[in-house]
């Protein structure tokens, strides 16, 4: 029978440098929000975007960490990368400006940039004052995402682009994207070759964005277009026609971090401090059963974690945590209804209700971006032999 | 492998799996149930000494670690184990904590999780449920409370008012009434043992074997579903199934984490039946993820075999009712839920105002 369905999630070694730097995040958020620099929302790493905040957390040192020091980075553990977006997250911090680049694009430089590219670049990312997009989804390519037709011609010098890209969260404060393109004819036997990945000035000429906004009323994700954008030969990530494996690996590790349990954590927070005077015995139930499997959900996160630091490849593992993590940030906001109900528009200074609000408009994302929980129950399904 | 292991726990387990999987098939574990005593499995548990795991080298155990006594729980409950082995591992520890020797016969806890029976001018009086004695149990170990402090009074079952009665999955649910009972032996107070800390301590048993039973269904959940064909084609082929595995695997992982880490806890403690606030927070969150995480995989579980898992020949059941008996022994999801949000509350309550931001999450985070 297969061994493949056992699942284990080891302990990380969490020494005193990760417990010291955790302390200094979590009192720096503590003392922003009483200066009011800023006002804590839920879903933070999508829908708070703040520059200005970004460039004081590169100038603390807290993005980038765990790059080489020669571009910025201050060679730190992945763990220690984990405990700072975990604070941040729990606080609401308007973290989404700089949250690509400090996840995905950064390392995704790292592995395949020139070295050009990680001079220049990484060291600006990690002082948040460099951002990057994600131009993966197009009007009709979402879950299929081999079937990109962004399409990039070798050219004099580099490569010509054109096509559109969708939902790419960021775009309009981004300074960069990184655009998946076909570069070569599409073979319907081999659907993921021919793709590529490129690094792609928003500032080009040929170049456009605009924003879309999203039913809780933010404009936080954009459509590209792109019009015979020229970029050079040392814009392409990697090596041509090997897109599809970057893109598949990338995605794999960012699937089981932090932001995948933990968007709504605030508003239980919030309403487990409002609640705690009065607490019956029903209401202890409910919300007592939900610390619980963040705490569960937490110590799966944190066994990915730890086996990335392995070395290993723990890529079911990693769909399980999104999987259940994301429905779970979905259904704090349902079971919290039981005690208070979210109906009006307006918040009149009341918090609790302005987060409850914000996180009920906003949860049908939690469980599509990033690739979508049935994509995901795919992946799992494949790990154990069904596919 | 599950939690941190050493190379002698690891040749334990692997003894442990071989001997399992010779003398505990399903069958055998049906004509447990209807009475025909699986000897042969009895004598090799014996014979490998499995139930002195916990118990210290110096106390002529085994010697094993935390860890490698809840492996061995979860392995025993993946083969739906037709032998009382996590409870006689459990009283045999509790025995030596207690300074009390132990047999070599088929010894058990007694202790549901409710007041403990008390003991004055020597005779011990109260009511158990759910206790495990099975037939060829020779021994019971029954935590007394003496005026809140807790020894350990030991009894043989033929002394006692014993009405026996089973649980959902047949595993003896005894109903023990003591009433000025004479024990047979008991012990001093038991220095680092508390009721909270008895209770934790067999709510993660209970998380354990649930999450060792439920791995066992999700691998005969994929096995059925690649092997049974319909339509053409093998069931495991069909996306709503594949779903479905997907959630039930999910389920079962985060079962496995949660119980995972409250070993890990619990193993940080000298005293592992003390009951700290500490491990109060990592147990429960085991118990009520494992106890939930039950009715989830058994509905798929069964939603994908069909007919054939509702047949009493297949084995799936025997893991089904046995998960759904053990996630209300010592606290259901409910129960632990209720602690852990009440725990929490207080906690809030005394701190000072404007100090809490943050708070639950410190907590959530220990
Ligand atoms: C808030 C947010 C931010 C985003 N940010 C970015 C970004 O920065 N960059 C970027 O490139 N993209 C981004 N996306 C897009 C995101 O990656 C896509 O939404 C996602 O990949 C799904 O694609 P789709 O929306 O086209 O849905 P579709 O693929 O059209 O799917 C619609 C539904 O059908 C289901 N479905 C599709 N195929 C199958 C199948 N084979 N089997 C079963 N069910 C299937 C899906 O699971 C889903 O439920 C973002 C999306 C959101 C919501």
């Amino acid at each position: 029978m297969s061994e493949t369905i056992r699942f284990n999630f080891p302990a990380p070694v969490i020494d005193d440098s990760v417990d010291r730097l955790r302390k200094e995040v979590r009192a720096f958020l503590q003392e922003e929000i009483r200066n009011g620099g800023f006002r804590p929302v839920t879903d933070c790493w999508c829908s708070g975007i703040d520059p200005e905040f970004s460039r004081k957390l590169g100038q603390r040192g807290w993005l980038g960490v765990t790059w080489p020091k020669e571009y910025g980075g201050r060679e730190l553990s992945a763990l220690h990368r984990y405990v700072i977006t975990e604070e941040l997250l729990v606080a609401g911090a308007p973290v989404h400006a700089h949250w690509i680049a400090d996840r995905q694009s950064g390392p995704l430089i790292l592995a395949t940039g020139t070295e050009e590219m990680k001079r220049t670049l990484l060291p600006r990312i990690a002082a948040g004052e460099c951002f990057v997009a994600l131009g993966l989804s197009e009007p009709e390519s979402g879950s299929d995402l081999a079937s990109v037709r962004t399409r990039a011609y070798p050219v004099e010098g580099g490569w010509e682009i054109t096509g559109t890209k969708l939902w790419s969260s960021g775009a309009q404060i981004c300074q960069y994207m990184t655009v998946l393109a076909r570069t070569s004819e599409r073979d319907d036997k081999k659907r993921h070759e021919g793709l590529t990945q490129f690094l792609v000035p928003l500032d080009s000429p040929g170049v456009s964005v605009r924003g879309i906004r999203d039913m809780s009323g933010v404009e936080h994700f954009n459509e590209s277009h792109f019009e015979q954008v020229f970029v050079p030969e040392n814009a392409v990530l990697g090596s041509v026609g090997e897109g599809w494996t970057q893109i598949t690996s990338e995605l794999a590790l960012e699937r089981a971090g932090p932001e995948r349990l933990l968007s709504t954590f605030v508003v239980l927070e919030k309403a487990f401090l409002q609640a705690a005077a009065t607490m019956n015995g029903h209401q202890a139930t409910v919300m007592g059963g939900m610390l619980a499997r963040i705490r569960a959900l937490r110590a799966m996160s944190l066994g990915v974690a730890a086996l990335l630091e392995q070395g290993q490849y723990p890529e079911v593992e990693a769909s399980l945590v999104k999987d259940l993590g994301t429905r779970f940030e979905q259904d704090i906001i349902e079971r919290l209804r039981e005690f208070w109900p979210i109906q009006l528009k307006q918040s009149f200074g009341d918090d609790l209700h302005y987060l409850l609000a914000d996180s009920l408009l906003r949860q049908p994302s939690f469980t599509l971006r990033g690739g979508t929980n049935e994509v995901l129950k795919g992946i799992i399904a494949r790990g154990m032999g069904l596919r | 492998m599950g939690f941190e292991m050493e190379q002698t726990d690891q040749l334990i387990l692997d003894t442990a799996q071989r001997l399992f999987a010779d003398h505990c098939g399903a069958d055998v574990v049906n004509a447990t149930e209807n009475g025909t005593e699986p000897t042969r499995l009895l004598n090799a548990i014996f014979e490998a000494g499995l139930p002195l795991a916990w118990v210290p080298e110096a106390a002529g155990g085994v010697g094993g670690s935390l860890a490698l006594g809840f492996n061995l729980i979860r392995k025993a409950a993946g083969f739906a184990l037709a032998a009382p082995l996590a409870e006689t591992m459990v009283a045999n520890r509790v025995l030596a904590e207690s300074g009390l020797e132990m047999e070599a016969s088929w010894t058990v806890l007694v202790f549901d999780g409710g007041p403990l029976p008390t003991l004055a001018d020597g005779k011990i009086t109260g009511l158990v449920e759910n206790a495990p004695v099975y037939p060829g149990v020779a021994r019971l170990v029954v935590p007394v409370s003496d005026q809140g402090i807790i020894r350990i009074a030991t009894f043989v079952p033929d002394t006692l008012e014993i009405e026996h009665r089973e649980s959902l999955a047949g595993e003896s649910r005894a109903r023990i009434q003591l009433n000025k009972a004479s024990p047979l032996e008991l012990s001093p107070v038991v220095d680092g043992m508390s009721e909270h800390g008895l209770m934790q301590f067999c709510a993660l048993v209970r998380a354990c074997q649930i999450a060792g039973a439920m791995e066992k269904m999700n691998e005969l959940t994929v096995a059925y579903v690649k092997e049974r064909q319909q339509f053409g084609r093998a069931l495991g082929k069909f996306q709503a199934i594949q779903h479905k595995v997907a959630d039930s695997a999910g389920e079962s992982a985060l079962a496995n984490a949660a119980v995972e880490q409250a070993v890990r806890e619990l193993s940080e403690h000298p005293r592992p039946f003390s009951g700290s606030a500490d491990s109060l927070l990592s147990v429960a969150t085991a118990k009520v993820v494992a106890s939930e995480a039950a009715g989830t995989v058994s509905r798929l579980a069964h939603q994908c075999h069909g007919a054939m898992g509702f047949s009493y020949e297949y084995p799936l059941q025997q893991y089904s009712r046995r998960i759904w008996s053990w996630r209300e022994e010592y606290g259901s999801e409910f129960y632990w839920s209720e602690r852990i949000g009440l725990a929490v509350a207080e906690e809030l309550k005394h701190s000072a105002p404007g100090q809490n931001d943050g708070r639950v999450w410190e907590i959530v985070s220990r």
